[in-house]
């Protein structure tokens, strides 16, 4: 499976659409275009999972990574369009506590 | 060297005057096996090419110029040739001590990860743990103290292979520094999530769960920094239950506190701590369910613990066709009296 | 008697002048058809690195003797960026520019001695010897 990365640059905000699969083959191509977008100071950064149908660990490291740069440049990172499965994962490992997290319901709003 | 040469050319001059003389496929079969011969002797591509000539031009009498001269444009091609099959000879070799230092530094892995067994007549306890390579980013700990306390975990690093074996020595030397948290699951974890927080890759973290069965009051205790649930099977009502728990994963934030859990163990109970490469497992294809594996620990329940690890283990790893995707660690322990 | 030859690469003309250059004296000197390919090889890469990398440079084609032992000596040098890290370089499988691939570890295969003497921003110099047997 692959990874689809499609960018939407504003001047607040940066969205990147995501479809595939996130995981150990694609982390790092995924990893190469979020850092850099977190690395903006004051931006929001917003990542459209609606795509999405699988994340591996690694791929959950890409985004603890994308979260961990966004809070030094001062930004902020929010993941939506999240399916059940997904979802599930980031309940599990209690980042859903730590991530502005909206699931599939709540998309419109991006 | 020279005569080594000398008999090379004896030796090709015999073999391709008689496959010209009846072309048989005796001959060709020769060939076969003289190329292992010339493989032994380092002789690369391009002189083979020479050899193949200089042997020619003595058999072949009066070879028009062109036959000689077109030699010269593959003797030219086969040096590339001939560069390639070196240099991957000397990869081999590279990979060779790789091979080597990777096994001397699974060993002093190994060494890392309790050896004694449990030897309590309270508690009948198992556990398996297999790498994926041949380095592990999986640990697991069990120790009891003088009150027949016991503590186990299950600890699952992301990635696999070397810089996740890097981590997971890190939780162990954390752990070792941790002896008076034994008894406290929550703040155990609060402790580690420091020091990995402090020591670890960005897009790196650690799955972890602890919990120690507690001889006094019958009830195991613990807590989870974002770890895949375990179970806990009730001999009672034959029923499994996830032993949920909330809590972030090691190494993403500073100062995460983490709730204790506890639930009781009645005689025959066992609780049952996995790493993520159990619940990975792909067999054709589709992630095996949770609920597939609790039917294999079912089947195997009768069996002493260390048994039911590693049935399970045997039947995941066959399913799979003996190639593991993640590192695999799954762990029982069992109240006997 | 020194037989010196110079050659200027600044395009694959430059570059086919120093292998026939080459191939000339490896024949004179008395190496057989396969050191012949395997030096004029060896040339075709150290002229190839300073055409794709430095732009431009020289190859200069001499005779070498040394304690009885007769050889060719062939010496690249190049006005370019310099090489940053030559350990790398000189790993198997690092550079795959295209061409043969060989890369310098190549040339040191093809040779018998081999020196790189570099410096960032100053430039390059590489001196590789075969020797007659």
């Amino acid at each position: 499976m692959n990874l689809d990365i499609q960018l939407q640059e504003g001047p607040q905000r940066n969205v990147v659409l995501l479809s595939g699969e996130v995981d150990v083959y694609t982390a790092s191509k995924l990893k190469e275009t979020l850092n850099p977008l977190a690395e903006q100071e004051n931006k929001e950064l917003v990542v459209d999972l609606s795509g999405i149908n699988y994340i591996d660990s690694t791929g959950l490291g890409i985004f603890i990574g994308a979260l961990k740069a966004t809070e030094k440049s001062n930004s902020t990172l929010k993941l939506i369009g999240l399916n059940e499965r997904v979802k599930k994962l980031f309940e599990i490992t209690g980042l859903n506590e730590v991530i502005d997290i909206q699931a599939n319901d709540a998309r419109e709003e991006a | 060297m020279e005569d080594t040469q000398l008999s090379m050319y004896q030796l090709y001059k015999e073999m391709l005057t008689k496959y010209l003389d009846n072309k048989s496929e005796h001959a060709l079969y020769h060939a076969q096996q003289f190329s292992k011969q010339m493989m032994e002797k380092d002789m690369s591509p391009e002189e083979t090419v020479s050899l193949h000539m200089s042997v020619f031009q003595e058999i072949a009498e009066d070879l028009s110029e062109e036959v000689v001269d077109s030699f010269d444009i593959l003797l030219e091609v086969m040096i590339g040739y001939g560069l390639a099959y070196r240099e991957h000879q000397s990869l081999r070799d590279k990979q060779r001590q790789l091979d080597s230092e990777l096994t001397v530094a699974a060993r002093m892995q190994k060494s890392l990860l309790p050896s004694e067994k449990i030897a309590l007549d309270s508690v009948d306890f198992g556990v398996i743990s297999v790498p994926a390579g041949k380095m592990s980013g999986d640990y697991y700990h069990y120790a009891h103290d003088e009150h027949k306390n016991v503590g186990v975990a299950v600890a699952d690093v992301i990635g696999k292979g070397i810089p996740a074996a890097m981590s997971m020595s890190m939780i162990k030397y954390a752990m070792d520094t941790l002896p008076e948290q034994r008894l406290q699951p929550g703040a155990l974890l609060e402790n580690l999530n420091r020091v990995v927080e402090r020591n670890i890759d960005d897009d790196m973290f650690i799955t972890m769960m602890y919990g120690f069965y507690d001889p006094r009051n019958y009830r195991f205790n613990y807590a989870s920094a974002g770890h895949e649930p375990g179970f806990i099977y009730h001999e009672e009502s034959d029923k499994f239950e996830n032993l949920d728990g909330r809590g972030l994963v090691l190494g993403v934030s500073k100062n995460v506190t983490y709730r204790d859990y506890e639930v009781a163990m009645n005689v025959g109970d066992f609780v049952v701590l996995l790493s993520d490469g159990v619940t990975e497992c792909r067999v054709d294809g589709e992630f095996i369910e949770r609920d597939q594996i609790i039917q294999m620990i079912r089947d195997y329940k009768h069996m002493p613990a260390q048994k039911i690890v590693d049935r399970i283990f045997y039947d995941l790893e066959r399913a799979q066709e003996f190639q593991l995707r993640d590192d695999f660690t799954l762990l029982i322990l069992r109240r006997k009296v | 008697m020194q037989v010196q030859t110079h050659v200027d690469i600044h395009s694959e003309w430059g570059i086919v002048a120093a292998r026939q250059a080459g191939r000339k004296l490896a024949r004179e000197i008395g190496f057989g058809s396969v050191d012949q390919a395997r030096i004029t090889t060896a040339i075709s890469e150290l002229a190839r690195n300073i055409y794709l990398y430095a732009n431009k440079g020289q190859i200069q084609i001499e005779e070498a003797t040394s304690a009885g032992k007769r050889g060719i000596k062939i010496i690249a040098t190049d006005q370019g960026p310099g090489i940053k890290e030559i350990r790398r370089v000189m790993e198997d499988g690092f550079t795959t520019s295209g061409g043969l691939g060989a890369g310098l570890p190549g040339v040191k295969r093809l040779m018998d001695d081999f020196d790189i003497d570099s410096e960032l921003k100053v430039g390059t110099t590489i001196t590789a010897i075969k020797w007659l047997r």
